[in-house]
């Protein structure tokens, strides 16, 4: 490749300026002589030193109780603007059940200001911004990704869909039909299906967290009901904004200010949302579906945290990677996977929620015959977690993967942005990550086996199959596992199969 | 360790109009003032060749403390054949069972152990080769159901058992993950498509020779042990990707039948019967004639200094030696289609319909004109969903894909029916789409918009370190990097006359192959009995025409 076409990668070549890197090291190593070390421990790294970038120095409040994060990142002509409004499922009331997932679609997709939605989406893909709006449970993400050359046009854009959103009533009508074939195709997929039935078995069906739409809801909810769940619920109280980009600080802030002036939620949100006050039952659960393999759900319901500094939280971190969180180097991945080849996908989360308990899940895939035999060494490495604390080799393996990956949090302008926020969402203190690593190192061998005795419950397990229940239930022709070899005084029950419209039992 | 299957790029649409990196020059004329100050981005490769053939692509970002580094070889499912279908893919998970050094206390013993277990296997596949006889005579449903096994293969299946219990006592478990993790690498895998498989991970900057090290090691000194526990771990994701999904089977089938010559025919994840009678034999031979360093190119992006690079390189993979026979070529030309195929598929999915045609491999002239029609046809404001779903009502989602893959190529639209619209309106409505395409010349307003989105999308492609060194590395498996460079520039060349000319030359009902796929009715009286209607039909009709609705 030729200089004059190296230098016109300018985009590339600009360091931005957020953090400094001292891997610099690198490129004042000497090579050693041209002997190769006979095993990579023998190799010798220069130190990374890393700082993480103080939050305090990006975060900025704006009018009407709005908390933005600015990292400017001049090396490519883009912005990227996340808008995190405190509305979601957790505002819908008795008679709005399921409006969130409808607001999501028409904000984006109904038209806003003086365009109708034809006109906005021909303009924002002439601009080839990217406007996205996503509704969860306990918040409502908009999102902008634009070239910095058209900001200001995009930013009207963004701002009017937020703040005069036209639910245009034709959009409505087409917008409904779309997703009452999305609600037709929810029973389709295995996984799927198992995932739903997971978070009933966990959190109950009647929580916000996992209430869905159902076809009458849809059939039911008008413009009105739309207008009025957005006025209610959507503006600048409890708004976070992640800002990233080919931006100066003072000039985003100064217009986002100006554009939001006046933008305020009727009711100001509960918060936190309460959590669910559903208590599982456990045992044994399957759903049918003709597939070959059966897909396991395993676990109980995690924590939830409260104070950042607990030491239990990050012996957690440990546990659950030394169980299945950690790859190849997890218990439950060697020998489900790569021992015995009984799974292409095997491994653990261990859930600890902000709001409520987050939920512990052994997940895997494995055909019909194998599954009781993956579940029976499931409930080993559980138990053998509880009984004996892991090797010093296994603890300080993940926490030096942890710490030396971390930097990486951290390694763009736009991940950035986006933590700070999340960051502030959660209620995280602002030394979060600069106490992370430090607190990580401190687990120990015994604090991991005193939170898995503490947190991982064999007697609450539940244990969710989806597939061929009979073929799953009978075992390996080895006969070295089946249903009767871990029933134990587990009850098992048969989950009904669900109208896709409703999610309610089949007839 | 996973793999890319053209269903997957049909209808995720990822490549290649995602993949696109640099840009245009300044952009004039209809648009917006602020689209004549789009900047000028191209990739800046640094480019070299060690002696033994291996390529190096380097990009510096020297402000992250880290680096996204990856091989790739030029070998895919494209290079296979029957009874070897996917080879590739299960070769690519052996890459990471370690050396000589790497997962192992007893290297000596451990080959024996190796050695043991391939004679035993020797005999398991000739009881295996039986046990296929009876099942052609009709003696037994299934050569590999367990229940099936005479008793001298379950005694041979118990011994080999023991050595593997024996061998297990030896290894390092999954040292090769091990090492890269305690270092703070993240992201270690590999993925292969019908053209090609990379190995891909992110290091800390500090830490770049240790990648040197594990790379060239892999490809020096491998050892493929636990073969057949990892033979049943990739039969386990094709249960999971192909046989569990809702119309992951129907696809394989639908892929099968379009094309006629061409390798392309079987999935990457290959069929389920050549799964279970891979060798090591195989993999060893597929090592031996494409992971020759004269077939790969490393690509890093990241903080580091090229010129130690360059040393580096020399010294850890310069001591790879250079292939001793040519890589083979996927001669096989697809045949000219002669008349449309069809397939009508009942599955628990939503009922929809693609359309599929026969086009042109990657980088050939057409590509870059097909690209723009699959703009055209697709997004918000795309000609499918303005029609199709907003003003005609008939569909929920419709799409459609460019694949331009490396020895030929396929161009597809799909939609899925909204409420009871019968398929028979909803194909005649995609086809309508195509038709309009070759009567009416595009709008310079609408070609304007689709080359801004690809302008912005090259910038964005360009953000993500990893995601340009995946770029880097996959358009090289298919041919050349310099794709990212060269395809902006090609594709804003692109006038409407020849978007007519290329949607008039393939876009002909004797080059398509179309697939209906409708919802299995469960409460249907002996919907789920008949296996006709279960599993559905699949003809090739032998005749041209355009379909009537």
């Amino acid at each position: 490749m030729s200089p004059s076409r190296i230098a016109t990668g300018v985009f590339l070549l600009v360091v931005s300026g957020w953090f400094s890197v001292a891997a610099q090291a690198q490129s004042t190593k000497k090579p050693a002589a041209s002997t190769i070390p006979a095993r990579p421990e023998q190799l010798v790294f220069p130190p990374l030193q890393f700082e993480v970038p103080e939050r305090a120095r990006f975060r900025h409040e704006l009018p009407g109780g709005v908390v933005a994060y600015v990292v400017e990142d001049r090396s490519l002509p883009l912005v990227k603007v996340q808008a995190l409004f405190r509305t979601g499922a957790f505002r819908e009331r008795p008679e709005e059940h399921g409006i969130a997932r409808l607001l999501e679609r028409m904000l984006r997709n109904g038209g806003a200001g003086d365009l109708d939605p034809r006109a906005f989406d021909e303009e924002v893909d002439f601009l080839a911004a990217r406007i996205a709006v996503q509704a969860s449970d306990t918040f409502v993400a908009a999102s902008l990704d634009t070239l910095s050359t058209v900001l200001p046009r995009a930013l009207d854009l963004f701002v009017a869909m937020l703040r005069e959103p036209r639910f245009d009533r034709g959009r409505l009508a087409v917008e409904k039909q779309v997703l009452l074939e999305e609600l037709r195709q929810r029973t389709d997929d295995a996984a799927e299906v198992g995932r739903r039935e997971w978070r009933y078995l966990l959190f109950g069906e009647e929580h916000f967290s996992t209430r869905e739409l159902t076809a009458e809801a849809l059939e039911r909810f008008d413009r009105d009901q739309l207008v009025a769940f957005h006025r209610r619920t959507l503006g600048r109280q409890g708004l976070i904004l992640a800002i990233s980009g080919d931006v100066e600080t003072k000039s985003i802030l100064a217009e986002l200010s100006r554009r939001l002036e006046g933008f305020d939620a009727v009711d100001v949100a509960p918060w936190p949302p309460a959590g669910p006050q559903w208590q599982p039952v456990p045992g044994i659960y399957y759903a049918e579906k003709d597939i070959p393999q059966g897909k396991a759900f395993l676990g109980h319901l995690g924590t939830r945290w409260t104070d950042a500094a607990d030491p239990e939280l990050y012996a957690l971190v440990v546990m659950n990677d030394i169980l299945g969180g950690g790859g190849f180097t997890s218990r439950l991945t060697r020998r489900i996977r790569s021992d015995e080849g009984l799974a292409y996908r095997a491994g653990s989360v261990f859930g600890i929620g902000p709001f409520w308990s987050g939920e512990f899940q052994v997940g895997f895939d494995s055909k019909s015959e194998t599954v009781m035999r993956a579940t029976q060494i499931v409930l080993e490495e559980i138990d053998r977690l509880r009984r004996e604390p892991p090797s010093r080799e296994e603890v300080e393996l993940v926490q030096r993967a942890l710490v030396d990956a971390f930097p990486r949090r951290f390694d763009s302008a736009a991940v950035m942005a986006r933590t700070f926020a999340e960051d502030e969402r959660l209620g995280r203190p602002f030394d979060y990550w600069n106490r992370y690593r430090e607190r990580l190192l401190a687990v120990t061998p015994e604090a991991v086996q005193q939170v898995a005795t503490k947190y991982l419950h064999p007697e609450r397990l539940i244990l969710l199959f989806v597939g061929r229940w009979e073929e799953i239930a009978r075992g390996d022709a080895a006969g070295r596992a089946s249903l009767e070899r871990i029933r134990g005084d587990r009850k098992v029950e048969a989950l009904p199969s669900r109208d896709p419209l409703t999610l309610r039992p089949k007839p | 360790m996973t793999m890319g299957t053209r269903r997957m790029q049909r209808f995720a649409r990822a490549f290649p109009l995602l993949l696109l990196g640099g840009c245009f020059g300044a952009l004039g004329g209809l648009g917006s003032p602020a689209w004549a100050e789009a900047p000028s981005v191209r990739v800046p490769v640094e480019e070299f060749t060690l002696g033994n053939g291996m390529k190096f692509l380097l990009v510096r970002r020297p402000e992250l403390s880290t680096v996204s580094a990856g091989w790739v070889a030029k070998v895919g499912s494209a290079h296979e054949r029957p009874g070897l279908t996917g080879v590739a893919h299960f070769f690519e998970h052996m890459m990471f069972k370690g050396t000589s050094t790497l997962g192992t206390r007893d290297p000596i013993r451990d080959r024996q152990i190796i050695e043991e277990q391939e004679a035993l296997q020797e005999r398991i596949r000739a009881q295996y080769a039986r046990q296929r006889e009876r099942y052609r005579l009709g003696e037994i449903d299934d050569p590999f159901d367990p229940a099936n096994r005479t008793p001298e293969l379950v005694e041979l299946e118990a011994q080999f058992e023991k050595l593997v219990e024996e061998q297990r006592r030896l290894m390092v478990k999954d040292e090769f993950d091990r090492i890269y993790r305690q270092a703070g690498a993240t992201g270690l895998n590999a993925t292969t498509n019908p053209d090609s498989t990379i190995y891909f991970i992110t290091v800390p900057a500090n830490k770049l020779e240790l990648w040197f090290w594990m790379e060239s090691e892999r490809l020096r000194d491998p050892v493929f042990r636990e073969f057949y526990a990892e033979r049943d771990v990739v039969q386990e994701e094709r249960r999971m990707r192909v046989e569990s999904t809702p119309t992951g089977r129907f696809d394989e089938q639908l892929n099968a039948m379009f094309w006629t010559a061409h390798p392309y025919k079987w999935d990457t994840i290959g069929w389920m019967s050549d799964l279970k009678t891979l060798s090591l034999a195989d993999a060893q031979e597929f090592f031996s004639t494409f992971y020759a360093p004269g077939n790969l190119t490393a690509a890093l992006v990241g903080n580091f200094d090229p010129a130690q690079v360059r040393q580096l390189a020399e010294r850890y993979f310069g001591r790879l030696p250079a292939g001793k026979r040519k890589v083979p070529e996927v001669v096989t030309l697809e045949e000219k289609q002669l008349a449309e195929k069809r397939m009508n598929a009942v599955c628990d999915c939503a009922t929809q319909v693609a359309m599929g045609f026969h086009t042109v491999p990657f980088r050939h002239r057409d590509s870059y004109a097909l690209d723009i029609v699959a703009g055209l046809l697709n997004g918000p404001t795309g000609r499918l969903r303005q029609r199709l779903v907003l003003e005609e009502r008939l569909a929920s989602r419709a799409a459609a894909s460019q694949e331009d893959l490396r020895w030929a190529g396929s161009f597809w639209v799909q939609a899925e029916a909204q409420g009871g619209v019968s398929l028979d309106r909803l194909e005649e409505a995609l086809w309508r789409e195509l038709e309009r395409l070759k009567s009416e010349p595009v709008p310079a307003r609408e070609l304007e918009k689709v080359k801004n989105q690809v302008t912005a999308t090259a910038l964005r492609n360009l953000e993500n370190p990893f995601f340009l060194m995946f770029q880097l590395l996959f358009y090289e498996g298919w041919g050349s990097w310099s794709y990212l460079n060269e395809w902006p520039e090609r594709t804003a060349a692109v006038t409407a006359e020849e978007v007519q000319r290329v949607v008039e030359r393939y876009f002909q009902p004797e080059n398509r192959t179309v697939v209906r796929y409708e919802r299995k009715m469960a409460d249907a009286p002996g919907a789920a009995e008949s296996p006709g209607s279960a599993l559905g039909t699949a003809q090739e009709v032998v005749s041209g025409g355009r379909v009537e609705s």
